[in-house]
Protein backbone atom coordinates (compact mmCIF):
# COMPACT_ATOMS: atom_id res chain seq x y z
CA UNK A 1 0.00 0.00 0.00
CA UNK A 2 3.20 2.53 0.98
CA UNK A 3 4.44 1.64 -2.24
CA UNK A 4 1.59 2.63 -4.53
CA UNK A 5 1.53 5.61 -2.79
CA UNK A 6 5.01 6.72 -3.33
CA UNK A 7 4.91 5.36 -6.82
CA UNK A 8 1.76 7.84 -7.23
CA UNK A 9 2.70 10.56 -5.80
CA UNK A 10 6.16 9.82 -7.54
CA UNK A 11 4.44 9.73 -11.34
CA UNK A 12 2.58 13.08 -9.79
CA UNK A 13 6.16 14.90 -9.52
CA UNK A 14 7.11 13.67 -13.19
CA UNK A 15 4.12 14.82 -14.93
CA UNK A 16 4.24 18.18 -13.45
CA UNK A 17 8.13 18.47 -13.68
CA UNK A 18 7.73 17.03 -17.96
CA UNK A 19 4.78 19.57 -17.86
CA UNK A 20 6.68 22.48 -17.19
CA UNK A 21 9.43 21.23 -19.28
CA UNK A 22 7.02 21.57 -22.15
CA UNK A 23 5.99 24.99 -21.68
CA UNK A 24 5.98 26.78 -24.85
CA UNK A 25 8.53 29.14 -25.72
CA UNK A 26 6.95 32.81 -25.14
CA UNK A 27 7.61 35.93 -27.38
CA UNK A 28 8.90 39.19 -25.54
CA UNK A 29 6.84 41.88 -26.35
CA UNK A 30 7.93 45.30 -26.48
CA UNK A 31 5.70 48.75 -27.19
CA UNK A 32 7.01 51.56 -28.68
CA UNK A 33 5.30 54.81 -30.32
CA UNK A 34 2.18 52.83 -29.92
CA UNK A 35 3.43 50.49 -32.11
CA UNK A 36 3.41 46.68 -30.41
CA UNK A 37 6.11 44.19 -31.60
CA UNK A 38 6.89 40.84 -30.70
CA UNK A 39 10.83 39.44 -30.79
CA UNK A 40 9.56 35.56 -31.31
CA UNK A 41 11.52 33.00 -29.49
CA UNK A 42 14.75 31.46 -31.37
CA UNK A 43 13.53 27.91 -30.24
CA UNK A 44 11.01 27.63 -32.87
CA UNK A 45 13.77 27.62 -35.31
CA UNK A 46 15.50 25.03 -33.22
CA UNK A 47 12.19 22.73 -32.79
CA UNK A 48 13.44 19.51 -34.47
CA UNK A 49 10.38 19.60 -37.36
CA UNK A 50 10.86 23.33 -38.20
CA UNK A 51 14.44 22.80 -38.40
CA UNK A 52 14.27 20.21 -41.33
CA UNK A 53 12.05 22.33 -43.14
CA UNK A 54 14.16 25.33 -43.05
CA UNK A 55 16.53 23.02 -44.97
CA UNK A 56 14.63 21.99 -47.52
CA UNK A 57 14.67 24.65 -50.01
CA UNK A 58 11.04 25.21 -49.91
CA UNK A 59 10.09 28.60 -48.21
CA UNK A 60 8.69 28.26 -44.25
CA UNK A 61 6.69 30.96 -43.88
CA UNK A 62 6.03 31.86 -40.34
CA UNK A 63 2.34 33.91 -40.04
CA UNK A 64 1.77 35.50 -36.51
CA UNK A 65 -1.85 36.83 -36.27
CA UNK A 66 -2.49 38.98 -33.30
CA UNK A 67 -6.24 39.22 -32.45
CA UNK A 68 -7.07 42.67 -30.16
CA UNK A 69 -9.57 40.95 -27.72
CA UNK A 70 -11.91 44.26 -27.37
CA UNK A 71 -11.93 45.37 -30.51
CA UNK A 72 -12.26 42.38 -32.76
CA UNK A 73 -9.50 44.30 -34.38
CA UNK A 74 -7.16 41.43 -36.91
CA UNK A 75 -3.80 41.74 -38.08
CA UNK A 76 -0.55 40.36 -38.48
CA UNK A 77 2.98 39.91 -40.14
CA UNK A 78 4.22 37.24 -41.94
CA UNK A 79 8.21 35.79 -42.35
CA UNK A 80 9.51 33.95 -44.98
CA UNK A 81 12.77 31.80 -44.92
CA UNK A 82 14.11 29.66 -47.98
CA UNK A 83 17.18 28.26 -48.01
CA UNK A 84 18.85 28.61 -51.53
CA UNK A 85 20.66 25.53 -52.17
CA UNK A 86 22.65 26.88 -55.62
CA UNK A 87 23.86 29.92 -53.10
CA UNK A 88 23.88 28.40 -50.04
CA UNK A 89 22.55 31.31 -48.61
CA UNK A 90 19.08 31.77 -46.55
CA UNK A 91 16.82 34.45 -48.11
CA UNK A 92 14.77 36.11 -45.65
CA UNK A 93 11.84 38.03 -46.21
CA UNK A 94 9.84 39.63 -43.49
CA UNK A 95 5.82 41.35 -44.40
CA UNK A 96 4.62 43.21 -41.05
CA UNK A 97 1.08 44.60 -40.61
CA UNK A 98 1.58 47.81 -42.33
CA UNK A 99 2.86 46.25 -45.30
CA UNK A 100 6.61 47.09 -44.55
CA UNK A 101 9.17 44.52 -46.19
CA UNK A 102 12.10 43.78 -45.06
CA UNK A 103 14.70 41.35 -47.41
CA UNK A 104 17.84 40.16 -46.60
CA UNK A 105 20.44 37.01 -47.77
CA UNK A 106 21.88 36.05 -44.71
CA UNK A 107 25.34 33.44 -45.10
CA UNK A 108 24.96 31.59 -42.48
CA UNK A 109 22.64 30.03 -39.20
CA UNK A 110 24.05 32.05 -36.73
CA UNK A 111 22.83 35.56 -39.01
CA UNK A 112 19.40 33.92 -39.32
CA UNK A 113 19.10 33.46 -35.78
CA UNK A 114 20.31 37.17 -35.52
CA UNK A 115 17.69 38.40 -37.55
CA UNK A 116 15.00 36.30 -36.38
CA UNK A 117 15.40 38.51 -32.90
CA UNK A 118 15.06 41.40 -34.90
CA UNK A 119 11.51 42.63 -33.45
CA UNK A 120 8.19 42.08 -35.84
CA UNK A 121 5.82 44.96 -35.68
CA UNK A 122 2.60 43.58 -34.97
CA UNK A 123 -0.16 46.19 -34.84
CA UNK A 124 -0.31 50.34 -33.90
CA UNK A 125 -2.74 51.23 -31.40
CA UNK A 126 -3.60 54.42 -29.56
CA UNK A 127 -4.86 52.38 -26.29
CA UNK A 128 -3.58 52.67 -23.36
CA UNK A 129 -4.10 48.77 -22.75
CA UNK A 130 -3.97 46.08 -25.20
CA UNK A 131 -4.93 42.26 -24.54
CA UNK A 132 -3.63 40.18 -27.55
CA UNK A 133 -4.04 36.75 -28.84
CA UNK A 134 -1.28 36.13 -30.42
CA UNK A 135 -0.81 32.83 -33.02
CA UNK A 136 2.21 32.03 -34.22
CA UNK A 137 1.39 28.99 -37.28
CA UNK A 138 4.66 27.72 -38.96
CA UNK A 139 3.57 26.47 -43.09
CA UNK A 140 6.34 24.09 -44.55
CA UNK A 141 6.02 26.54 -48.54
CA UNK A 142 4.67 29.34 -49.29
CA UNK A 143 1.42 30.04 -51.14
CA UNK A 144 3.15 30.00 -54.40
CA UNK A 145 4.97 26.74 -54.21
CA UNK A 146 1.07 25.64 -53.10
CA UNK A 147 -0.35 26.92 -56.55
CA UNK A 148 2.68 26.06 -58.54
CA UNK A 149 2.14 22.52 -57.28
CA UNK A 150 -1.17 22.56 -58.03
CA UNK A 151 -1.15 23.25 -61.07
CA UNK A 152 1.50 20.60 -62.12
CA UNK A 153 -0.54 17.81 -60.11
CA UNK A 154 -3.60 18.99 -62.93
CA UNK A 155 -1.66 19.64 -66.04
CA UNK A 156 0.78 16.41 -65.72
CA UNK A 157 0.81 14.53 -62.53
CA UNK A 158 -1.53 11.64 -64.05
CA UNK A 159 -4.79 13.12 -62.75
CA UNK A 160 -6.20 13.71 -66.48
CA UNK A 161 -5.86 16.28 -68.86
CA UNK A 162 -9.15 15.17 -71.10
CA UNK A 163 -12.14 17.09 -70.56
CA UNK A 164 -15.09 15.93 -69.06
CA UNK A 165 -14.85 13.68 -65.71
CA UNK A 166 -10.80 15.08 -65.31
CA UNK A 167 -12.12 18.70 -64.35
CA UNK A 168 -14.18 17.56 -61.97
CA UNK A 169 -11.37 15.40 -60.21
CA UNK A 170 -8.48 17.93 -61.02
CA UNK A 171 -10.96 20.56 -58.93
CA UNK A 172 -11.27 17.77 -56.07
CA UNK A 173 -7.52 16.78 -55.97
CA UNK A 174 -6.50 20.05 -56.50
CA UNK A 175 -7.92 21.99 -53.65
CA UNK A 176 -6.43 19.33 -51.37
CA UNK A 177 -3.25 20.37 -51.74
CA UNK A 178 -2.90 22.84 -49.29
CA UNK A 179 0.06 24.30 -46.37
CA UNK A 180 -1.23 23.09 -42.91
CA UNK A 181 0.81 24.46 -39.99
CA UNK A 182 4.04 22.08 -39.20
CA UNK A 183 3.90 23.48 -35.52
CA UNK A 184 2.04 26.75 -33.94
CA UNK A 185 1.85 28.36 -31.00
CA UNK A 186 -0.89 30.59 -29.08
CA UNK A 187 -0.07 33.43 -26.66
CA UNK A 188 -2.72 35.86 -24.34
CA UNK A 189 -0.65 39.04 -23.55
CA UNK A 190 -2.01 42.39 -22.04
CA UNK A 191 0.27 44.85 -22.61
CA UNK A 192 0.39 48.62 -21.47
CA UNK A 193 1.27 50.70 -23.79
CA UNK A 194 1.14 54.54 -21.40
CA UNK B 1 -42.15 -13.19 -56.10
CA UNK B 2 -40.81 -11.59 -58.62
CA UNK B 3 -40.49 -8.14 -57.18
CA UNK B 4 -38.79 -9.69 -54.03
CA UNK B 5 -36.36 -11.63 -56.61
CA UNK B 6 -35.29 -8.18 -58.79
CA UNK B 7 -34.67 -6.77 -55.40
CA UNK B 8 -32.64 -9.46 -54.47
CA UNK B 9 -31.05 -9.37 -57.62
CA UNK B 10 -30.16 -5.58 -57.68
CA UNK B 11 -28.56 -5.71 -54.13
CA UNK B 12 -26.36 -8.60 -54.78
CA UNK B 13 -25.33 -6.65 -57.66
CA UNK B 14 -24.74 -3.65 -56.11
CA UNK B 15 -22.94 -5.33 -52.98
CA UNK B 16 -20.71 -7.12 -55.42
CA UNK B 17 -19.77 -3.88 -57.24
CA UNK B 18 -19.10 -2.25 -53.74
CA UNK B 19 -17.06 -4.93 -52.39
CA UNK B 20 -14.87 -5.28 -56.06
CA UNK B 21 -14.74 -1.36 -55.93
CA UNK B 22 -13.29 -1.35 -52.66
CA UNK B 23 -10.52 -4.12 -53.07
CA UNK B 24 -9.01 -2.35 -55.62
CA UNK B 25 -9.27 1.26 -54.62
CA UNK B 26 -6.37 1.27 -52.66
CA UNK B 27 -4.39 0.45 -55.53
CA UNK B 28 -5.86 2.33 -57.84
CA UNK B 29 -5.73 5.47 -55.87
CA UNK B 30 -2.20 5.52 -54.91
CA UNK B 31 -0.07 4.20 -57.70
CA UNK B 32 -0.27 7.16 -59.38
CA UNK B 33 0.88 9.72 -56.53
CA UNK B 34 3.52 6.44 -55.34
CA UNK B 35 5.47 6.71 -58.69
CA UNK B 36 5.71 10.18 -58.15
CA UNK B 37 6.88 10.42 -54.64
CA UNK B 38 9.57 7.05 -54.79
CA UNK B 39 12.54 8.15 -52.56
CA UNK B 40 14.66 7.03 -55.90
CA UNK B 41 12.90 9.46 -57.27
CA UNK B 42 14.16 11.89 -55.05
CA UNK B 43 17.36 11.42 -54.49
CA UNK B 44 18.43 11.20 -58.19
CA UNK B 45 17.08 14.70 -58.04
CA UNK B 46 18.93 15.84 -55.25
CA UNK B 47 21.79 14.63 -57.30
CA UNK B 48 21.32 16.20 -59.99
CA UNK B 49 21.29 19.15 -57.80
CA UNK B 50 24.51 18.51 -56.32
CA UNK B 51 25.97 17.42 -59.88
CA UNK B 52 24.79 20.85 -61.28
CA UNK B 53 26.71 22.61 -58.51
CA UNK B 54 29.72 20.65 -58.75
CA UNK B 55 29.57 21.30 -62.98
CA UNK B 56 29.70 25.03 -61.89
CA UNK B 57 32.70 25.17 -60.10
CA UNK B 58 34.29 22.40 -62.56
CA UNK B 59 33.75 25.05 -65.80
CA UNK B 60 32.30 28.38 -64.39
CA UNK B 61 32.04 29.88 -67.88
CA UNK B 62 28.59 27.90 -68.25
CA UNK B 63 27.90 28.98 -65.20
CA UNK B 64 24.26 30.25 -66.21
CA UNK B 65 23.37 27.03 -67.73
CA UNK B 66 24.23 24.97 -64.59
CA UNK B 67 22.07 27.59 -62.74
CA UNK B 68 19.04 27.55 -64.84
CA UNK B 69 19.24 23.09 -64.69
CA UNK B 70 19.69 23.92 -60.48
CA UNK B 71 16.52 25.83 -60.50
CA UNK B 72 14.33 23.22 -62.92
CA UNK B 73 14.99 20.50 -61.52
CA UNK B 74 14.58 22.17 -57.85
CA UNK B 75 11.24 23.58 -58.77
CA UNK B 76 11.01 20.07 -59.43
CA UNK B 77 11.78 18.85 -56.32
CA UNK B 78 10.11 21.32 -54.54
CA UNK B 79 6.50 20.03 -56.42
CA UNK B 80 7.39 16.47 -55.31
CA UNK B 81 8.40 17.82 -51.51
CA UNK B 82 4.56 19.72 -51.61
CA UNK B 83 2.86 16.71 -52.79
CA UNK B 84 4.31 14.39 -50.32
CA UNK B 85 3.50 16.64 -47.51
CA UNK B 86 -0.46 16.22 -48.99
CA UNK B 87 -0.10 12.75 -49.37
CA UNK B 88 -2.73 11.11 -47.17
CA UNK B 89 -4.39 14.07 -48.16
CA UNK B 90 -4.73 13.85 -51.60
CA UNK B 91 -5.51 9.70 -51.49
CA UNK B 92 -8.27 10.55 -49.29
CA UNK B 93 -9.94 13.12 -51.76
CA UNK B 94 -9.04 10.81 -55.05
CA UNK B 95 -10.66 7.55 -53.12
CA UNK B 96 -13.61 10.25 -52.29
CA UNK B 97 -14.03 11.18 -55.87
CA UNK B 98 -13.88 7.46 -56.79
CA UNK B 99 -16.45 6.69 -54.18
CA UNK B 100 -18.75 9.75 -55.59
CA UNK B 101 -18.86 8.37 -59.04
CA UNK B 102 -19.21 5.17 -58.10
CA UNK B 103 -22.07 5.81 -55.94
CA UNK B 104 -23.47 8.23 -58.72
CA UNK B 105 -23.24 4.55 -61.52
CA UNK B 106 -24.57 2.09 -58.53
CA UNK B 107 -27.84 4.43 -57.93
CA UNK B 108 -28.40 5.28 -62.00
CA UNK B 109 -27.79 2.00 -62.19
CA UNK B 110 -30.20 0.96 -59.66
CA UNK B 111 -32.97 3.51 -60.80
CA UNK B 112 -32.42 1.69 -64.74
CA UNK B 113 -33.10 -1.57 -63.09
CA UNK B 114 -35.91 -0.54 -61.40
CA UNK B 115 -37.32 1.38 -64.10
CA UNK B 116 -36.74 -1.51 -66.37
CA UNK B 117 -38.73 -3.73 -63.95
CA UNK B 118 -41.56 -1.21 -62.83
CA UNK B 119 -42.24 -1.41 -67.36
CA UNK B 120 -41.83 -5.23 -67.15
CA UNK B 121 -44.80 -5.59 -64.87
CA UNK B 122 -46.68 -2.71 -66.38
CA UNK B 123 -46.05 -4.77 -69.85
CA UNK B 124 -47.23 -7.89 -67.60
CA UNK B 125 -50.40 -6.67 -66.20
CA UNK B 126 -51.30 -5.02 -69.71
CA UNK B 127 -50.77 -8.49 -71.44
CA UNK B 128 -52.89 -10.33 -68.68
CA UNK B 129 -55.69 -7.70 -69.24
CA UNK B 130 -55.25 -8.56 -73.09
CA UNK B 131 -55.44 -11.93 -72.65
CA UNK B 132 -58.21 -11.83 -70.63
CA UNK B 133 -60.14 -9.81 -72.72
CA UNK B 134 -59.60 -12.17 -75.84
CA UNK B 135 -60.71 -14.80 -73.64
CA UNK B 136 -64.30 -12.61 -72.55
CA UNK B 137 -64.80 -11.86 -76.49
CA UNK B 138 -64.49 -15.58 -77.29
CA UNK B 139 -66.45 -16.40 -74.75
CA UNK B 140 -69.48 -14.03 -75.66
CA UNK B 141 -68.68 -14.95 -79.28
CA UNK B 142 -69.18 -19.23 -78.75
CA UNK B 143 -72.11 -18.32 -76.23
CA UNK B 144 -73.64 -16.01 -79.24
CA UNK B 145 -72.88 -19.14 -81.75
CA UNK B 146 -73.97 -21.76 -79.72
CA UNK B 147 -76.94 -20.09 -78.26
CA UNK B 148 -78.67 -18.68 -81.75
CA UNK B 149 -79.18 -21.98 -83.35
CA UNK B 150 -80.30 -23.57 -79.93
CA UNK B 151 -82.94 -21.50 -79.28
CA UNK B 152 -84.40 -21.37 -82.92
CA UNK B 153 -84.26 -25.15 -82.85
CA UNK B 154 -86.24 -24.71 -79.45
CA UNK B 155 -88.63 -22.67 -80.48
CA UNK B 156 -89.30 -24.47 -83.96
CA UNK B 157 -89.39 -27.99 -81.05
CA UNK B 158 -92.17 -26.13 -79.58
CA UNK B 159 -93.90 -25.18 -82.50
CA UNK B 160 -93.42 -28.83 -84.32
CA UNK B 161 -95.21 -29.99 -80.82
CA UNK B 162 -98.18 -27.55 -81.01
CA UNK B 163 -98.75 -28.46 -84.44
CA UNK B 164 -98.55 -32.34 -83.96
CA UNK B 165 -100.62 -31.56 -81.21
CA UNK B 166 -103.35 -29.94 -83.07
CA UNK B 167 -103.10 -32.16 -86.07
CA UNK B 168 -101.42 -29.68 -88.43
CA UNK B 169 -101.03 -30.59 -92.24
CA UNK B 170 -98.01 -33.17 -92.95
CA UNK B 171 -96.45 -29.95 -95.37
CA UNK B 172 -96.47 -27.75 -91.83
CA UNK B 173 -94.51 -30.30 -89.97
CA UNK B 174 -91.96 -31.00 -92.53
CA UNK B 175 -91.31 -27.18 -92.86
CA UNK B 176 -90.90 -27.34 -88.76
CA UNK B 177 -89.09 -30.27 -89.47
CA UNK B 178 -86.70 -28.80 -91.61
CA UNK B 179 -86.73 -25.36 -89.79
CA UNK B 180 -85.09 -27.40 -86.60
CA UNK B 181 -82.89 -29.13 -89.07
CA UNK B 182 -81.55 -25.75 -90.33
CA UNK B 183 -80.47 -24.69 -86.61
CA UNK B 184 -78.96 -27.78 -85.88
CA UNK B 185 -76.82 -27.84 -89.39
CA UNK B 186 -75.50 -24.43 -87.80
CA UNK B 187 -74.46 -26.25 -84.78
CA UNK B 188 -72.60 -28.97 -86.59
CA UNK B 189 -71.05 -25.87 -88.75
CA UNK B 190 -69.82 -24.00 -85.67
CA UNK B 191 -68.65 -27.15 -84.35
CA UNK B 192 -66.87 -28.19 -87.53
CA UNK B 193 -64.72 -25.15 -87.46
CA UNK B 194 -63.31 -26.10 -84.05
CA UNK B 195 -62.67 -29.86 -84.90
CA UNK B 196 -60.73 -28.22 -88.40
CA UNK B 197 -58.84 -26.29 -85.77
CA UNK B 198 -58.21 -28.25 -83.31
CA UNK B 199 -57.87 -31.84 -85.50
CA UNK B 200 -55.70 -29.94 -88.63
CA UNK B 201 -53.56 -32.71 -89.95
CA UNK B 202 -49.78 -33.06 -91.39
CA UNK B 203 -50.12 -32.28 -95.14
CA UNK B 204 -49.42 -34.46 -97.44
CA UNK B 205 -46.52 -32.95 -99.71
CA UNK B 206 -46.18 -34.11 -103.47
CA UNK B 207 -44.10 -31.66 -105.79
CA UNK B 208 -46.83 -29.76 -108.01
CA UNK B 209 -46.69 -26.96 -110.16
CA UNK B 210 -47.84 -23.94 -108.13
CA UNK B 211 -49.21 -22.15 -111.45
CA UNK B 212 -51.45 -25.43 -112.11
CA UNK B 213 -52.82 -24.93 -108.80
CA UNK B 214 -53.76 -21.44 -108.73
CA UNK B 215 -54.73 -21.81 -112.26
CA UNK B 216 -57.44 -24.89 -111.64
CA UNK B 217 -58.16 -22.97 -108.01
CA UNK B 218 -59.12 -19.41 -110.07
CA UNK B 219 -61.24 -21.89 -112.28
CA UNK B 220 -63.25 -23.83 -109.72
CA UNK B 221 -64.03 -20.87 -107.21
CA UNK B 222 -64.54 -18.34 -110.06
CA UNK B 223 -68.28 -18.14 -109.20
CA UNK B 224 -67.88 -18.81 -105.04
CA UNK B 225 -67.64 -15.04 -104.05
CA UNK B 226 -70.05 -12.82 -106.30
CA UNK B 227 -67.98 -9.72 -105.27
CA UNK B 228 -64.67 -10.79 -106.15
CA UNK B 229 -63.18 -11.04 -109.49
CA UNK B 230 -60.04 -13.77 -108.98
CA UNK B 231 -57.25 -13.05 -111.22
CA UNK B 232 -54.07 -15.44 -112.20
CA UNK B 233 -51.02 -13.15 -112.26
CA UNK B 234 -49.26 -15.94 -114.05
CA UNK B 235 -45.62 -17.34 -113.51
CA UNK B 236 -45.05 -20.92 -112.27
CA UNK B 237 -42.63 -22.93 -110.12
CA UNK B 238 -42.42 -26.50 -108.43
CA UNK B 239 -43.47 -26.53 -104.81
CA UNK B 240 -44.04 -29.58 -102.50
CA UNK B 241 -47.36 -28.98 -101.34
CA UNK B 242 -50.60 -30.40 -99.72
CA UNK B 243 -53.17 -29.32 -102.55
CA UNK B 244 -55.66 -29.46 -100.92
CA UNK B 245 -54.32 -27.77 -97.84
CA UNK B 246 -52.93 -24.80 -99.86
CA UNK B 247 -56.54 -24.77 -101.60
CA UNK B 248 -58.12 -24.41 -97.96
CA UNK B 249 -55.96 -21.40 -96.74
CA UNK B 250 -56.32 -19.81 -100.05
CA UNK B 251 -60.46 -19.81 -99.36
CA UNK B 252 -59.94 -18.67 -96.00
CA UNK B 253 -57.72 -15.86 -97.94
CA UNK B 254 -60.76 -14.86 -100.39
CA UNK B 255 -63.15 -15.10 -98.00
CA UNK B 256 -61.72 -12.54 -96.16
CA UNK B 257 -60.93 -10.52 -98.64
CA UNK B 258 -64.58 -10.69 -100.67
CA UNK B 259 -65.99 -8.96 -97.19
CA UNK B 260 -63.64 -6.60 -97.03
CA UNK B 261 -64.43 -5.34 -101.24
CA UNK B 262 -66.61 -3.22 -102.16
CA UNK B 263 -68.57 -3.43 -105.42
CA UNK B 264 -65.61 -3.97 -107.84
CA UNK B 265 -63.41 -6.55 -105.93
CA UNK B 266 -60.42 -8.43 -107.48
CA UNK B 267 -57.69 -10.74 -105.86
CA UNK B 268 -54.97 -11.14 -107.35
CA UNK B 269 -51.96 -14.19 -107.51
CA UNK B 270 -48.69 -14.02 -108.06
CA UNK B 271 -45.98 -16.73 -107.88
CA UNK B 272 -42.34 -14.91 -107.71
CA UNK B 273 -38.94 -16.27 -107.25
CA UNK B 274 -36.06 -15.36 -105.52
CA UNK B 275 -33.44 -17.55 -105.99
CA UNK B 276 -34.47 -20.29 -104.60
CA UNK B 277 -36.78 -19.07 -102.20
CA UNK B 278 -40.81 -19.31 -104.06
CA UNK B 279 -43.70 -16.98 -102.67
CA UNK B 280 -47.27 -16.54 -103.49
CA UNK B 281 -48.77 -12.91 -103.35
CA UNK B 282 -52.41 -12.37 -102.99
CA UNK B 283 -53.32 -8.85 -103.27
CA UNK B 284 -57.00 -7.62 -103.24
CA UNK B 285 -58.23 -4.33 -103.74
CA UNK B 286 -59.82 -4.23 -99.95
CA UNK B 287 -60.60 -2.12 -97.65
CA UNK B 288 -57.54 -2.87 -95.21
CA UNK B 289 -57.08 -4.51 -92.00
CA UNK B 290 -57.66 -2.12 -88.85
CA UNK B 291 -54.55 -0.94 -87.28
CA UNK B 292 -55.49 -2.02 -83.82
CA UNK B 293 -55.46 -6.05 -85.32
CA UNK B 294 -52.88 -6.26 -87.71
CA UNK B 295 -50.33 -7.12 -84.66
CA UNK B 296 -52.36 -10.03 -83.93
CA UNK B 297 -54.13 -10.27 -87.26
CA UNK B 298 -53.11 -14.48 -86.96
CA UNK B 299 -53.99 -14.99 -83.24
CA UNK B 300 -56.69 -16.98 -82.95
CA UNK B 301 -60.23 -15.42 -82.53
CA UNK B 302 -59.68 -11.82 -83.93
CA UNK B 303 -61.50 -10.94 -86.33
CA UNK B 304 -63.65 -7.93 -87.49
CA UNK B 305 -66.87 -9.73 -88.16
CA UNK B 306 -69.73 -9.25 -85.93
CA UNK B 307 -71.05 -11.70 -82.81
CA UNK B 308 -72.37 -14.48 -84.66
CA UNK B 309 -70.74 -14.37 -88.56
CA UNK B 310 -67.33 -15.94 -87.61
CA UNK B 311 -64.48 -16.76 -84.75
CA UNK B 312 -61.98 -15.37 -86.36
CA UNK B 313 -60.02 -18.99 -86.96
CA UNK B 314 -59.41 -18.71 -90.76
CA UNK B 315 -56.07 -17.11 -90.98
CA UNK B 316 -54.98 -18.73 -87.88
CA UNK B 317 -55.38 -21.99 -89.45
CA UNK B 318 -53.90 -20.82 -92.78
CA UNK B 319 -50.57 -19.87 -91.12
CA UNK B 320 -50.72 -23.11 -89.41
CA UNK B 321 -51.14 -25.12 -92.47
CA UNK B 322 -47.85 -22.66 -94.52
CA UNK B 323 -45.83 -23.42 -91.39
CA UNK B 324 -46.57 -27.09 -91.63
CA UNK B 325 -45.81 -26.77 -95.23
CA UNK B 326 -42.25 -25.73 -93.68
CA UNK B 327 -42.88 -22.26 -95.32
CA UNK B 328 -44.98 -19.12 -93.42
CA UNK B 329 -47.71 -17.00 -94.10
CA UNK B 330 -47.14 -13.40 -93.50
CA UNK B 331 -49.12 -9.70 -93.74
CA UNK B 332 -46.85 -7.80 -96.04
CA UNK B 333 -48.96 -4.75 -96.57
CA UNK B 334 -52.48 -3.30 -95.66
CA UNK B 335 -53.87 -0.25 -96.39
CA UNK B 336 -57.47 1.20 -97.48
CA UNK B 337 -56.14 0.38 -101.14
CA UNK B 338 -56.14 -3.19 -100.10
CA UNK B 339 -53.72 -5.75 -98.26
CA UNK B 340 -51.43 -8.15 -99.78
CA UNK B 341 -50.50 -11.45 -97.65
CA UNK B 342 -47.66 -13.56 -98.90
CA UNK B 343 -47.09 -17.75 -98.25
CA UNK B 344 -43.52 -19.03 -98.51
CA UNK B 345 -42.77 -22.12 -99.85
CA UNK B 346 -40.47 -24.95 -98.34
CA UNK B 347 -37.86 -26.34 -100.73
CA UNK B 348 -39.49 -28.07 -103.05
CA UNK B 349 -37.29 -32.04 -102.50
CA UNK B 350 -40.46 -33.60 -100.99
Amino acid sequence: MVIRAAAAIALLLLVAFSSDAQQPPRPVFNVQAGVVGATLPASVLQQQSVKKQLSSGLTTTFLVIARQRELSRVTGARIEVRYDLWDEVWIVRRVEFDGKTDRQRLTSAEALEKWWRTPVRLLATDAARVALQVDLSVLPFSAAEEEDARQWITKSGGVGTAAGGGGIVDALIGTTISAKPITSYRWNVELALR
Amino acid sequence: MTRTRSLASMLLAVGAATVLFWAVLHQISSVWLDVALRPEVRQALEQALEDQKQLRRLDPAQRELYRRRFDETRTLVNRIEVLRMNRENMLQRFELALVIMFAVAATLGAVSLWMRYRRAQERERCEYLERVSSLQETARRHAHEIKGPLTAARLELERFADLARHGAPDEELASAQESMAEELDRLARFTRDFSTFGGLGKPVLRRESLGQVIEEFCATFANAWPALKLEENGGDAIVCIDRDMLRQVLVNLCTNSARAVNGDGRIGFSIVKNGPRIFLDVRDNGSGIPVSLRGRVFDPYVTTRKIGEGMGLGLSISRKVMLDHGGDLVLVDTSEKGTQFRLTFGAPDC
